[in-house]
């Protein structure tokens, strides 16, 4: 097996503050921008019952993360708590520290409207707003953002649906419905809705679990893409996936209290063939999960 | 007894013993079935049928849009009336129903929801006459009887149809589409009124609409507070006002054969502009995508 091959970029060396007692999923040296992640101490609670039990992890700007580990170990309710979409659902609550680029995205201060619109969210079902028609739906964050320059609008719109991969099948019908598409084509215009928004970090929760294979490969094309230019955060069920796409990979996994922590993390080559945890070694051999 | 195992042979028999009774019985409560739907829809059907027969006869351009005064008397104080009354009426318990009933599914805690939805039930379930009796005692009073009046009483009786049915399908939106929205970035309230409400709108449309109808049919507030008349009023709710039920009611007691067969053809004109509103929003809705 390769060793993992590590990016870098020449002239790269702006300190990167890690902060102790994080875990680096990946530190590689690699050239700090923004969108770094990092959580700390995170514990996220559905009322009195504690989903997700100590989380500190460091995610890599610019690059693919996947979360992996078996059903109700609490990724998706991690992946959630990051952009803030956890404390949608009544009495959810969040404990420790989310970080962007040094920035508690949890301070007082801080407005989760604002945070939604930095960090942004593609969900396991593709869900196009059904009344509005495939450019409307790509418009809609702009639009209900209070953007209303039309030359504006429809070059980010354009834009956006390029680099979604999307642009040469539906070019001609903008104004379809979004619902008109097929799913992998419907999970591409989120996928589009999502990047029109500008946001740095794109959290994706089994964004091709409803997708069939070939939708599934041509999603996965995309989110490499998509990673010279946004941090990556995808939670997935499939390893094969979570080998194909991702930089890093974090693995959890279910404790006796139900509540999911973080087994262990690094680089994907490495969690993949050389795990430290047993744990880990049984799960990515498909002996459990 | 034991199942007997078949072969393919006995496919080409004739079915006996139990298969047979199967078959029998299959058939007869397919009858019963078709003979219990009819019962419902035949007399509806009749019902139609039998105001169009009286009331075809009666029916004219004069009657539509002469008023009662005129020299070939007609009804059309009592069509722009019950139109006015309908459509301000609307205008009133539209927004308030709309607003309530996103209220109790998105933002009220599940007790304040469900004290809300029992409110809407024993709403709905209020005889018609005690909303005129209300805008009799509390509106007439104060304006006389008249045109406000009725819109007190048609839109106290409007509201929980608006409020339930836009309950109903703003219950349909599907989460994703407002989780959708609110990972854009997008602020509750604009998240409410620009995502969930403009999926559900042809819904909040049908509603509005079942709302119209059954303030188009109400009989008993008006007489209590629009009362009728023979003058045409447009736009002057603080006097009396006519109304197509009211003449219905007027005209059914009358003696003489030209003032009840005039009551059938107003009952006519009713069911008309009813069934052309309703049908006007089933085709609208059939071509949306969402309730």
């Amino acid at each position: 097996m390769q060793q993992p091959e590590i990016e870098s970029k020449n002239g790269a060396t702006t300190p990167r503050v890690v902060p102790t007692g994080v875990p680096a999923i990946a530190d590689t040296g690699a050239v700090s921008t923004t969108g770094n992640l990092v959580l700390q101490n995170l514990e996220v609670f559905y009322g009195g019952f504690r989903a997700v039990n100590n989380v500190s992890l460091q995610i890599e700007s610019k690059s693919v993360t996947a979360l992996i580990g078996p059903s109700g170990c609490g990724k998706s309710t991690l992946l959630r708590s990051i952009n803030r979409m956890h404390e949608t659902i009544p009495n959810a609550t969040v404990r420790g520290t989310v970080t962007l680029d040094g920035v508690d995205l949890y301070g007082s201060h801080v407005d989760p409207v604002r945070v939604r619109r930095v960090i942004g969210m593609v969900f396991q079902k593709p869900n196009p707003f059904p009344t509005m028609s495939i450019f409307g739906n790509v418009a809609s964050g702009l639009r209900l953002a209070g953007i209303s320059n039309k030359g504006e609008i429809s070059a980010i719109v354009e834009d956006s649906l390029k680099k979604a991969a999307l642009w040469n099948e539906v070019k001609d019908k903008l104004d379809e419905p979004g619902t008109s598409l097929s799913g992998g084509q419907q999970q591409r215009l989120c996928i589009a809705r999502a990047i029109a928004v500008r946001p740095e970090v794109i959290l994706m929760d089994e964004p091709c679990s409803a997708l069939d294979p070939i939708a599934t490969l041509k999603i996965e094309e995309l989110i490499r893409e998509l990673r010279a230019e946004y941090t990556i955060v995808i939670v997935t069920h499939n390893m094969q996936q979570a080998s194909r796409v991702s930089d890093s990979t974090a693995f959890f996994s279910m404790g006796e209290d139900r509540g999911g922590y973080l087994v262990e993390s690094g680089r994907t080559p490495q969690i993949f063939t050389a795990p430290t945890q047993q744990l880990t070694e049984d799960y990515v051999a498909g002996r459990f999960g | 007894m034991s199942l007997v195992r078949l072969t393919a042979s006995d496919l080409t028999k004739a079915p006996s013993g139990r298969d047979a009774r199967r078959r029998r019985s299959d058939r007869i409560m397919r009858g019963v079935m078709f003979a219990t739907a009819a019962a419902a829809v035949i007399p509806l059907i009749g019902l139609i049928t039998f105001i169009a027969v009286h009331g075809v006869p009666f029916l004219s351009s004069q009657f539509i849009l002469n008023s009662p005064l005129d020299k070939e008397p007609g009804i059309s104080n009592a069509i722009i009336g019950s139109l006015q009354l309908t459509i301000a009426s609307i205008i009133v318990a539209a927004p308030v129903g709309i607003a309530g009933g996103v209220y109790l599914n998105e933002f009220a805690s599940p007790r304040i929801s469900s004290a809300g939805e029992l409110l809407i039930d024993v709403m709905l379930g209020t005889p018609s006459i005690l909303a005129g009796l209300f805008a009799f005692l509390v509106v007439v009073p104060a304006l006389g009887f008249s045109g406000w009046a009725a819109i007190v009483a048609l839109s106290v009786l409007m509201i929980p149809v608006v409020m339930r049915t836009t309950q109903e399908v703003i219950r349909l939106v599907p989460a994703g589409v407002r989780e959708a929205s609110l990972a854009l970035g997008i602020p509750v309230w604009k998240t409410t009124i620009f995502v969930t409400c403009r999926t559900a709108a042809s819904g909040l449309l049908t509603g509005m609409v079942l709302a119209i109808s059954r303030g188009l049919g109400e009989t008993a507030p008006l007489l209590l507070t629009a009362k009728g008349t023979n003058d045409t009023e447009i736009l002057n709710f603080g006097s009396t006002m006519n109304a197509m039920p009211i003449v219905i009611y007027r005209y059914a007691y009358a003696a003489d054969k030209l003032h009840i067969g005039q009551a059938w053809a107003t009952a006519l004109v009713l069911l008309v502009i009813a069934l052309v509103l309703n049908v006007a929003v089933r085709f609208r809705t059939i071509n949306s995508r969402v309730a």
